[in-house]
């Protein structure tokens, strides 16, 4: 995410910003980031997900793109900050940031308002209820009821098997470690089930 | 009768609730003064706006309406925990997926990390890169 600073501090006087919002249980952790990385454009932190429920958000870091409007002219699609994980991630970052700064700097689009609609991640009502069951979680995770806790993790990962906000966020606070077994397992599920998530795969390379 | 919370969108409510046989009925005239929704005879309304109710015994338990049912009819889905005195609502998938085709962006307000509220409305007039990203 600090990889993002270069970029805001590019583009920032030509009426630009980014806004980064985690969507972390562990306030500490994103306040200890930012801080330590200098951010200078907002951070904001999203317990709840709400980001996830309002913008169609199934894995980080992901992006979309709002204009002076208020309007949405690309719809979310993995953002990367550099390159250090594309042995794994397999995007090429500099595709996105090329365009977005295209968008920025000469207000050229990529996509059309139709292409933007035919790329967004739309929720069902099981996907939504997935987000319930973890905000429900969290809630009781806040008031100590520990089983409480993990009923409704567990029913928020049963809801939406293939969802990384909600798989992989689970993760750590299951005590399981982000990038052990169990998430090697989650990995080749959702590689099984054809790489579910966000159609435009922009500057992926396979 | 007890006190349940409440998660609707990004808002927490506490309201009075009875548990029914199917889930929780939330107390009618606390969720009009929280939701803005009332039972009048022509259906459930917000404002002038009513959807009519078919089913009148799912939704209404004496003086409270089911939760779950109360979701359903205002185009949401809720989960309930009736022995943890919780309900979660939001928008349905169909609802939610209605306002993304719009290609208006939905505001939100969170804090930062020094736990002021930020808006996405703050930053209007600007061009903005909304990143979601995680610790984990």
């Amino acid at each position: 995410m600090p990889v993002w600073q270069p970029l805001h501090d590019e583009l920032k006087d030509r009426g630009f910003t980014v806004i980064a919002v985690a969507l972390d249980a562990d306030k500490a952790a994103v306040r200890e980031w930012a801080t330590m990385e200098r951010l200078t454009f907002p951070v904001l932190v999203d317990r709840n997900h709400l980001l996830a429920e309002l913008y169609g958000f199934t894995n980080v870091p992901a992006s979309v793109w709002i204009d002076e409007d208020g309007r949405i002219v690309r719809p979310a699609d993995t953002a990367m900050g550099d390159d250090r994980f594309r042995a794994f991630s397999k995007v090429d970052s500099s595709i996105h940031h090329d365009l977005l700064r295209r968008w920025v700097n000469e207000g050229v689009r990529d996509l059309d308002d139709d292409a933007v609609r035919s790329n967004q991640v739309l929720p069902d009502d099981d996907t939504q209820r997935a987000r319930l069951h973890r905000r429900i979680g969290i809630l009781l995770g806040d008031r100590g009821d520990q089983v409480g806790r993990d009923h409704h993790l567990r029913e928020a990962e049963r809801l939406a098997p293939m969802d990384w906000t909600i798989v992989r966020g689970n993760m750590p606070l299951f005590g399981e470690d982000p990038f052990g077994n169990r998430f090697f397992e989650f990995v080749g599920e959702w590689m099984e089930a054809g790489q579910p998530g966000y159609p435009l795969r922009t500057g992926r390379d396979d | 009768m007890a006190r349940v919370t409440v998660l609707d969108g990004a808002a927490t409510l506490e309201i009075e609730a009875t548990a029914t046989a199917g889930g929780l009925a939330l107390d009618a005239a606390l969720l009009e003064a929280a939701s803005g929704w009332s039972l009048k005879p022509e259906g459930l309304c917000f404002g002038d706006v009513c959807v009519p109710v078919r089913d009148t015994l799912a939704l209404v338990a004496g003086s409270g309406l089911d939760a779950d049912e109360f979701a359903r009819i205002t185009g949401r889905v809720a989960v309930v925990d009736a022995a943890r005195g919780i309900v979660a609502m939001t928008e349905s998938g169909n609802r939610r997926s209605e306002g993304l085709a719009t290609l208006v962006a939905p505001d939100f307000t969170l804090p930062d990390i020094d736990g002021n509220p930020v808006s996405l409305h703050d930053f209007d007039r600007r061009k903005r890169l909304l990143l979601a990203w995680s610790s984990w």
